[in-house]
């Protein structure tokens, strides 16, 4: 998710009153996260790259409130505007794709300017992946010399960076700018690195995607643009140009294309052709599952912004070029449900005859964990996320680092693993209840963690624990036994194990392995976990 | 009567009457459990007992030093004695000593001066005994016996040494005799045994118990502590939770916490660059790395979903990541494979699972990295949004939620809903749970031409509707004295 911040000011303007942008946001799928007398802050999803722009929003709101019917003719392209640019092959492992724009007689007085540059930083980054995916550069075309530009990557160029008065090699912008500092993380560090750039007659306009030239920068009263966009995604770039497009268009700016030129290859961009969407009636009804008419339907199509037309048992529904979300008639049939309203939308139940059926194991589970209440153990319920230190060191068990399931990337040291063993998180719990009264009896049934044999494996446990002055094997093995009681076919035999006192530890074996293991822990475990009082535990490592 | 009432019963009658020195002695039972027996048998009058004051006392340091180095008024006259028998009354000052001195006839007080008198004189000289020190003397040396003797022989003075503060005087009234009375000696020949105390095989298998009395106890008296074992809270919920689901027709699954990427993020069209796939948010595993996904034709379909739908290379390796999962969509994503083709009238075909959930969180008291979710799917024809709501609507009106439902996106639905409710004294919209229509995209690639309606989301969260915690984390700390004591859930 992906906030912006605008002035309410400006939908006033616009003819949008503060009520009715509370209430309709929210129906078109965006949340208000706050908003106070002069300013309004929306969450917009990243379906939705259109409304992080102010003209984006105004458009969808005057739809929605029924003030502006949609385009029926869609969004015009001038003409052609004369300049090319030529995509130089050296792009190829940079940053291959690219998409750009002529835009006159834009106005970017009043707040105009500053729109424009919070929306293309927004979108670069988080549409274009923080410029790594893709990246837009806005320059002013009477800066810009000669018709034909050059899209390549090298290192050895120069440009006077915005805000800079003289020329800089790429390596000084990268060592010496903030810019250059924020974006590094996108340049190959080994290596040598090739920066794309675009270049006009005489200099170089962008090295990006870290900075624009001084030479071209754009201010409140530029009125013919050059609009550039890159990226490694054929896709984002192309519609990031029509949204830009869109935008311009419908603030009043003209907009004619540019060709791009790969090798043989000729593109004309932005395309911003309408694509129609064609949907019989009954199918929308089918999925939202309200009876809505058809004229209803495309009135709610248009307050999302489609041109809709009605087309026998059909409706035509004309996709805006900005609405590069909308990938087929799903999407329209839940713009037209948003349309309509998710409140208006009488519910009904599913209808089906048969009833539900538990979870063997679960019910299973809570039969043990009964029986355990029974013999007067409180549950408990631990994290499966735990550290070495705990899992294994803290209980003199040995760490196999090849069959524990580790983390890659956890933020905190506490938790680095997943656990192996629920002995260790119960004394953990003892740990923390030493002011407790005793007796301090508890049990756990739940997972552990494994990598057997190269495979993952999900096991679930039962483990216990009891703690007070008289505590000891006998206890355990009285419990244990009670486990086991209707099950047939195990033999109590010795065992060793650090965790416990040697001579006090034994398991319970089943045709010939291991089901549990249980003892007296060892006073140096104990110790471990601060813990002060005698100890018995037993684990069932198969339930 | 209990036995050591008969004993004591059964002494005195012999004797009349008795000291609890004599008892002790005789009987072998400490003072201070004679003294309560003799209480209960005094309560049922049979027997009386004669009390005594009995004194203890303590020196205060007033009362240390004035035994040290002398009263006040002792040292005034012995300095008044060595400057001659006269001082002026300005040099001796705001002196405690000159009161007391004046009171025992000691000094006169002339104008400005104050003179020494013979009895003065004979005290300076220490020719007869300051009886206050005398007395204070004694009472620091004394036993007990000898306390209670001065106490109450010089009455007048230990007043005044209390007054003065120099000793602190308690006084305890104790058993000094018990005498049985009358009634205590029938009740001792009325008894051929003694009340039963505590029941036993014996008694009761020899019918020993007819003709008797049950001793009657103390029931004000303190138990000792005792508590029942208990399921764990989180336990209790997910059951009640589960219970809903069940009742409404659902059928429960599971599936894996040790995920692949695909199943938790590709088979549900999240795209391969989508900021939730970046380890801020994921915790990837660095043992296994990855996780073969053996379904091969469900993963080229899945791929073609990804380039078609993002226009994007999509990376097998990427799919194949292991993780812990971030959601239980994964397992819903798994059951939409298990039950793709069933039988046609098995259908609409509902299933639910509960489970943990990570994200790499930084931890802290409200924060968790891991937490449980419900999630659930329904695959059949003709399944509607309306049908979404309904059992959106059903499921939490059973958790006393009336709930609403505003649109919202997630990569894998369309249309796409939020589940959300108004809490009035929070005055805002708190978020449930997402839910949506599964894309056909999804379906298809996974194998099936069927609606799925499919929801999913936190329930940790719901708890403290029901419970009185402060702190999610609290929950897992398991506290066993929390555990034990904690209130139940309000259901």
């Amino acid at each position: 998710m992906a906030t912006v911040t605008f002035e309410l000011k400006e939908f006033y303007d616009k003819g949008i009153e503060k009520q009715r942008l509370i209430t309709a946001v929210p129906e078109f799928g965006m949340e208000i996260e706050s908003i106070d007398e002069s300013s309004v802050t929306i969450d917009i999803t990243p379906n939705r790259p259109d409304l992080l722009d102010f003209t984006g929003m105004v458009r969808q709101l005057r739809y929605f409130t029924k003030k502006t019917q949609p385009r029926e003719k869609g969004y015009r392209i001038k003409e052609e505007s004369g300049i090319s640019v030529t995509i130089d092959p050296s792009v190829h492992d940079v940053r291959p794709f690219a998409a750009c724009m002529v835009v006159n007689n834009a106005d970017l007085s009043g707040n105009a300017l500053k729109n424009l540059i919070n929306f293309t930083e927004k979108l670069a980054s988080t549409y274009g992946r923080k410029r790594r995916k893709m990246a837009i550069g806005i320059h002013n075309l009477d800066m810009v010399e000669g018709s034909n530009l050059l899209y390549a990557a090298s290192r050895s160029k120069r440009i006077v960076p915005l805000g800079e008065k003289r020329d800089m090699s790429f390596d000084q912008v990268m060592a010496s700018t903030d810019k250059g500092a924020e974006y590094s993380s996108i340049i190959p560090a080994s290596g040598d690195p090739k920066f794309a750039f675009l270049e006009d007659k005489k200099k170089v306009l962008a090295m990006i995607p870290i900075i624009n030239s001084e030479d071209t920068r754009v201010t409140e009263s530029t009125k013919n643009l050059l609009a550039f966009v890159d990226g490694t995604s054929k896709k984002a770039v192309e519609d990031t140009l029509k949204i830009l497009a869109c935008s311009f268009i419908d603030s009043g700016a003209t907009v004619s294309s540019c060709r791009m030129i790969y090798g043989g290859k000729e593109e004309t961009t932005p395309d911003l052709t309408l694509r129609e969407i064609r949907i019989r009636n009954s199918k929308i009804r089918k999925t939202i599952g309200s009876r809505l008419d058809q004229s209803e339907m495309i009135s709610c199509a248009n307050k999302m912004g489609y041109f809709g037309a009605k087309y026998g048992d059909y409706i035509l529904a004309y996709v805006p070029p900005y609405r590069v979300d909308v990938l087929n008639e799903q999407d329209l049939i839940e713009d037209i449900a948003m349309g309509f309203g998710y409140l208006n939308i009488e519910p009904l139940p599913v209808m089906s005859a048969g009833g539900g059926t538990p979870d063997a194991s679960s019910e299973y589970h809570n039969r043990l964990a009964k029986t355990m209440v029974g013999l007067g153990f409180t549950e408990a319920m631990n994290q499966y996320l735990t550290n070495e230190r705990t899992n294994f060191e803290n209980v003199s068990r040995e760490y196999k680092k090849d069959e524990v399931i580790s983390l890659m990337n956890s933020k905190t040291e506490a938790i680095t693993m997943m656990r192996t063993d629920i002995i260790p998180s119960l004394l953990t719990n003892l740990m923390v209840s030493a002011k407790e009264r005793m007796p301090q009896k508890i049990f756990e049934v739940g997972k552990v963690f494994k990598v057997e044999n190269g495979k993952v494996v999900e096991q679930d446990r039962l483990a216990f624990v009891s703690a007070h002055s008289k505590a000891n094997f006998s206890e355990a093995k009285s419990t244990i036994e009670a486990i086991l009681m209707h099950r047939k076919g195990w033999t109590i035999e010795k065992h060793t194990d650090a965790l416990f006192i040697e001579g006090r530890c034994a398991k319970a074996v089943a045709n010939g392995a291991e089901i549990a293991v249980f003892g007296e822990i060892h006073p140096r475990v104990l110790s471990n976990f601060k813990i002060e009082e005698p100890v018995i535990a037993g684990e069932f490592v198969s339930l | 009567m209990n036995d050591s009432e008969i004993k004591l019963l059964g002494f005195l009658s012999k004797n009349k009457h008795a000291t609890i020195k004599e008892i002790e002695k005789s009987l072998g039972i400490s003072p201070n459990s004679i003294a309560s027996i003799a209480e209960q048998l005094s309560a049922s009058g049979a027997v009386e007992t004669s009390k005594q004051n009995v004194y203890s006392i303590k020196i205060t340091d007033e009362g240390k030093s004035a035994l040290e180095e002398g009263f006040p008024e002792e040292k005034l006259i012995k300095s008044l004695s060595a400057s001659g028998g006269k001082e002026k009354l300005s040099k001796i000052g705001d002196n405690i000593g000159l009161i007391w001195a004046k009171k025992n006839k000691w000094v006169d007080i002339e104008g400005a001066e104050v003179g020494i008198t013979k009895k003065g004189t004979l005290a300076a000289e220490a020719k007869e005994e300051y009886e206050a020190s005398k007395i204070l003397s004694e009472l620091s040396k004394g036993k007990n016996e000898d306390i209670e003797r001065i106490v109450d022989a010089q009455r007048s003075y230990i007043d005044i040494l209390i007054k003065r503060k120099m000793i602190e005087l308690k006084r305890h009234s104790n058993i000094s005799h018990i005498t049985i009375t009358q009634k205590g000696a029938e009740l001792l020949e009325s008894n051929d045994g003694a009340e039963i105390d505590q029941l036993s095989r014996d008694i009761i298998t020899g019918m020993k118990w007819k003709g008797k009395k049950f001793r009657p106890y103390a029931i004000e008296a303190p138990a000792e502590k005792v508590y029942p074992a208990r399921l764990h809270p989180l336990h209790e919920f997910i059951d009640y939770v589960r219970s809903i689901w069940l009742n409404m027709g659902f059928t429960e699954v599971s599936g894996p916490i040790i995920e692949s990427a695909f199943w938790n993020f590709d088979a549900l069209f999240s795209p391969q660059d989508h900021p939730t796939r970046d380890m801020q948010d994921t915790f990837f595993l660095s043992n296994p790395k990855q996780l073969n996904v053996e379904d091969l034709e469900i993963l080229n379909r899945v791929k073609k979903m990804h380039q078609k739908g993002w226009g994007e290379v999509w990376r097998a390796d990427l799919a194949k990541q292991a993780l812990l999962r971030t959601h239980l969509t994964s397992v819903s994503a798994r059951n939409m494979k298990t039950f793709r083709d069933k039988r046609a009238s098995e259908y609409p075909i509902k299933v639910f699972s509960i489970g943990r959930a990570f994200r790499n969180e930084s931890i802290d008291y409200k924060h968790l990295a891991e937490f449980y979710q419900t999630d659930g799917i329904v695959i059949g024809s003709n399944l509607t949004l309306a049908n979404l709501m309904s059992i959106m609507k059903s499921f939490y009106s059973k958790l006393h939620i009336d709930v609403k439902f505003m649109p919202s996106y997630f990569p894998f639905v369309e249309p796409g809903l939020q589940v959300y409710y108004h809490d009035d004294k929070l005055d805002d919209n708190v978020e449930l749970i997402g839910a949506g229509v599964i894309r056909k995209e999804i379906s298809k690639a996974i194998g099936t031409s069927k609606t799925i309606l499919a929801w999913g989301g936190g329930i940790d969260r719901l708890m403290f509707n029901f419970f009185d915690i402060d702190s999610i984390v609290d929950l897992y700390k398991n506290d066993v004295g929390w555990l034990r004591t904690r209130g139940d859930l309000k259901l």
